[in-house]
């Protein structure tokens, strides 16, 4: 049999547990815990909203549609803004190691604002006109931007090469600014048949 | 004479005409860069209006308010404001302008609704508080006078439990 002692650490233990079950609702208004990692994400999925069939030989006056998304996992809104670029080969990239964007200008943008855990995604439908070695323009959902970008033989793969890639920017509520989000995604475009 | 005074009367005209035609040719430029920086202009004030109204929202959703709507009008904001960019790009400036001060009457719009929101909210945050500080606090209080009343009993019936028991004699191995 126990020692009224031990009973005495039974029952304080009891009571300790109690007032903290009462007091955790308050606790839950006030203490805030640490949510899990935040991130964002970007994707291109292909025609069939798979990651395949992604226009890769492509022809002047054709089009194509790719559909782009971007999901929130951050914890709560943000406000997006996919910038589409195009560029040729020799044309610099995003560098994900510097967490840098590319300098190059946009060529059309998406503007999104997504809650936690919310996901959003649109079609992008874009066609060239110019021939293999000079694309004037390219026209992203129906509008027609003029690019006049040149592309050098390659030979190592044997094509004239551009790529059309989308970046990912996050507007910062501290600093009131646009950050480059260091997601990139992009669809190499061989124009060699044009 | 005639021939004289016609020619008087002829030049300033002509004079006149001249600075017209000049001035209008001057004024043609301005107006072409003009709608350039009405429509730079007008994505400006949409772009502050639009980050102004996702700040409001995002303190609104902070204090606890349920923003669902306001993103999705947010989001109609934003995609008039990137095609507001995108017709500023191939420079079609009237169209810019129309949809960026389209995204300013939203934007602004939903900051009212923002400020509106998160001021319910943070009412109702204060009223849950203090409901479950009241309830955490009598709760809590009555839980422990129940427990130190039945410790007073267990304790009565501990005693009473060792008083009726019998004394255990222990016989010495020994012997």
């Amino acid at each position: 049999m126990l020692k009224i002692e031990d009973y005495k650490v039974v029952f304080a233990s009891v009571g300790l547990i109690g007032v903290l079950l009462f007091a955790s609702s308050t606790l839950g208004l006030v203490l805030r815990l640490p949510g899990g990692e935040r991130f964002s994400e970007l994707w291109v999925l292909g025609p069939g909203h798979m990651a395949e069939d992604y226009p890769f030989n492509v022809k002047a006056d054709v089009s194509y549609l790719v559909y782009v998304g971007v999901g929130n996992h951050m914890g709560s809104s943000a406000y997006y803004v996919v910038y589409v670029k195009f560029r040729n080969q020799s044309e610099a990239l995003p560098n994900a190691t510097a967490g840098t964007p590319s300098p190059l200008n946009a060529t059309a943008e998406y503007r999104i604002f997504l809650q936690g855990g919310e996901s959003w995604e649109a079609p992008l439908t874009f066609s060239f006109l110019g021939n293999q070695s000079l694309i004037q323009s390219l026209i992203v959902n129906n509008v027609e931007f003029a690019v006049n970008k040149t592309a050098l033989w390659d030979g190592e793969n044997n094509g004239y090469y551009y790529q059309l890639f989308m970046e990912l920017w996050i507007y910062n509520v501290e600093f009131q600014a646009f950050e480059f989000h260091n997601r990139f995604v992009g669809l190499w475009l061989n124009m060699t048949g044009v | 004479m005639k021939g004289l005074c016609g020619r008087f009367v002829k030049a300033p005209l002509l004079f006149l005409l001249i600075i017209m035609v000049f001035s209008l040719s001057l004024t043609r430029l301005p107006f072409c860069v003009s709608a350039g920086d009405e429509a730079s202009s007008a994505i400006g004030e949409a772009d502050d209006a639009l980050r102004r109204a996702f700040e409001a929202v995002l303190e609104a959703e902070r204090a606890g308010a349920n923003v669902s709507d306001l993103i999705v009008k947010l989001d109609e904001a934003g995609g008039l404001l990137a095609e507001a960019e995108n017709a500023y790009r191939v420079g079609n400036f009237s169209e810019a302008v129309s949809r960026a001060e389209g995204c300013s009457i939203l934007a602004n719009g939903v900051v009212g609704e923002a400020l509106s929101l998160q001021n319910m909210a943070l009412a109702d945050a204060q009223t849950a508080f203090w409901q479950n500080l009241t309830f955490s606090c009598f709760g809590g209080a009555a839980f422990l006078v129940v427990l130190f009343f039945v410790w007073g009993w267990f304790k009565r019936v501990y005693a009473q439990r060792m008083l009726s028991m019998k004394p255990e004699v222990a016989s010495d191995v020994e012997d």
